[in-house]
């Protein structure tokens, strides 16, 4: 940012000084000019969103009290149905990480096609990407609900549901890595006459592997959570648990239902934060 | 025997050896608790493509009369997105000055803001929204309030760590000639982080149009709730339909946010 701000005063000297005495500016006048026009458009947006949306403030805040008795019925752990919201946790977590896993797989081969600099066909990474970037658009409850109806019930459905979303985000991340990796490196691999896949296999993944780590890392903590609220439109795992428990108004076990995935997002959290120190 | 030249640090080789071991006892042991089988979505290959060419394909639209109803829940869901994200933005900016200890006037309590933060964020929106329906009801507003809480706690950590990144110097400095706290917000860390600030929003906003769709699938209204009621009413050719208006929402949404940003970090 700092660099920025030099930047802008280089420009700044060079425009014409219009006043008539100089004197030392207090403000900051090269500041980005787009700011606050930008600014006055979101409020504006926002202000016409909220009421458009109508909420009934009034009725809202009558009941704000009853958020603070919810609370203190969540807080009142019960441990009776501690095995089934076990199995349901481990039944959860288990789906989150065979999805990454299967989608790391998926990602690397189709980020492979769809960067340009592997192939080189930009028909190829054209049609990818715009596939993928469709597949990233819609949610991943709707994906979970389709292969519901594919599928039937079970892990199967949660796995290739969340592996929809997954490839698309990681095909999209892991090509932007591939790409940039220096076009020196490709060209050289090229004038010795290796093949295109091997000249991905040994210059193009290792380059890019501590980044697929990186990514790995990032979008197992979106799947955990993702995972845990595909329950509550109609798959199994914890967010069922949830999900059941509070519209049944089994307080305390939907509160030790939230306090575990609560405690393993976090702890999923704290693993990268620590590991990212380490090795960056 | 030819010696060979490590091509890769030894920690690097270190951290990825771990990393494909670890990832191969968690595909085993995975598959293991959930007997997953990955032949199950081979086998059923015919019904899948006889879902997505019977079912799926070709597109229906609904009935006229309710495609201004349509449009109208698409307006919704992003009024939701567009309004909590702001909402929750102002009140996140406010605390994330108390959440850095080189910023905040006590900085004792920098550390139980963050947690507080951590706490709303690692619950995803949609147990929140959960929780909520069952104190406030079932409506736009409790999906509003839904969204506003994980972004806020999103919001609150990366402005901390924006503002830590950024301006620890200028705010010294400033404090060190008797400059206030609202003085040192308004000329230090306002002008610095700003645009910051601003790239984390737009993101925010990206999330949270995805969001709220899934929001109104449990009761928050909006296109979610629409297209929900069409897949549940095995509709599956209009709720193709309405998936692939969610699809080009979410893309031009998309488009913009990176348009404004490109603009906004010049």
């Amino acid at each position: 940012m700092n660099v920025n701000t030099m930047e802008y005063s280089a420009t700044a000297k060079a425009r014409p000084v219009s006043g008539k005495k100089p004197s030392i500016p207090v403000k900051c006048r090269q500041r980005n000019r787009f700011i606050p026009a930008f600014l006055i458009g979101v409020a504006v947006l926002s202000v016409l969103s909220l009421l458009y949306l109508e909420i009934d403030w009034l009725k809202m805040a009558s009941r704000v009290g009853d958020i603070g008795l919810v609370f203190w019925d969540l807080a009142h752990l019960d441990f009776s149905n501690m095995d089934l919201i076990a199995s349901s946790l481990v039944e959860t977590i288990s789906i989150a990480v065979l999805s990454l896993l299967y989608s790391l797989l998926l990602g690397i081969f189709f980020g492979m096609l769809a960067a340009r600099n592997v192939f080189r066909l930009p028909w190829l990474s054209v049609l990818t990407q715009s596939f993928f970037t469709f597949l990233r658009a819609v949610p991943t409850p709707v994906w979970v609900l389709l292969m519901l109806v594919c599928l039937g019930m079970g892990p199967e459905a949660g796995v290739a549901g969340l592996c929809v979303h997954t490839t698309a985000f990681f095909t999209k991340s892991f090509a932007q890595s591939f790409e940039s990796i220096p076009d020196e490196t490709i060209e050289a691999l090229e004038v010795t006459g290796a093949s295109r896949l091997s000249i991905f296999m040994n210059a193009v993944l290792p380059a890019a592997l501590s980044q697929i780590v990186a990514w790995a890392g990032m979008r197992l903590e979106t799947n955990f959570s993702e995972c845990a609220i595909l329950g509550m439109v109609g798959a199994g795992g914890i967010g069922y648990v949830i999900s059941n428990s509070l519209q049944g108004y089994d307080y305390g076990t939907a509160g030790v239902a939230i306090l575990l995935v609560f405690l393993v997002a976090y702890g999923i959290e704290r693993v990268f934060v620590r590991i990212k120190k380490k090795f960056y | 025997m030819t010696r060979r030249i490590p091509l890769i640090a030894r920690d690097l080789k270190r951290l990825y050896t771990g990393f494909l071991l670890v990832a191969v006892s968690l595909f085993l042991l995975c598959t293991y608790l959930t007997e997953f089988n990955p032949m199950v979505l081979a086998t059923n290959g015919d019904a899948f493509w006889e879902f997505i060419t019977e079912d799926f394909l070709p597109l229906a639209l609904p009935k006229a009369s309710r495609i201004p109803g349509i449009f109208s829940s698409v307006l919704v869901t992003l009024a939701l997105a567009m309004s909590a994200t702001t909402v929750a933005a102002i009140l996140a900016f406010f605390v994330a000055l108390f959440g850095s200890e080189k910023v905040s006037p006590f900085p004792r309590f920098a550390k139980a803001v963050r947690g507080f933060a951590t706490f709303l964020r690692n619950i995803p929106a949609l147990v929140w929204a959960f929780i909520l329906f069952s104190s406030l009801g079932i409506g736009t507003g409790v999906g509003f309030v839904a969204l506003c809480i994980t972004s806020f706690a999103f919001m609150v950590r990366a402005f901390v760590e924006t503002m830590e990144d950024v301006s620890q110097d200028c705010v010294e400095s400033l404090q060190a000639v008797g400059a206030t706290f609202p003085q040192r917000v308004s000329q230090a860390i306002l002008p610095s982080c700003l645009s910051g600030f601003l790239s984390w929003y737009l993101y925010c906003v990206e999330v949270n149009i995805r969001a709220s769709t899934i929001v109104g699938m449990v009761g928050g209204g909006g296109v979610g709730l629409t297209l929900f009621s069409y897949i549940k009413s095995f509709r599956y050719d209009i709720a193709l339909t309405i998936i692939l208006l969610i699809a080009t929402m979410v893309i031009v949404v998309d488009q913009i946010t990176g348009k404004l940003r490109k603009e906004l970090l010049k």
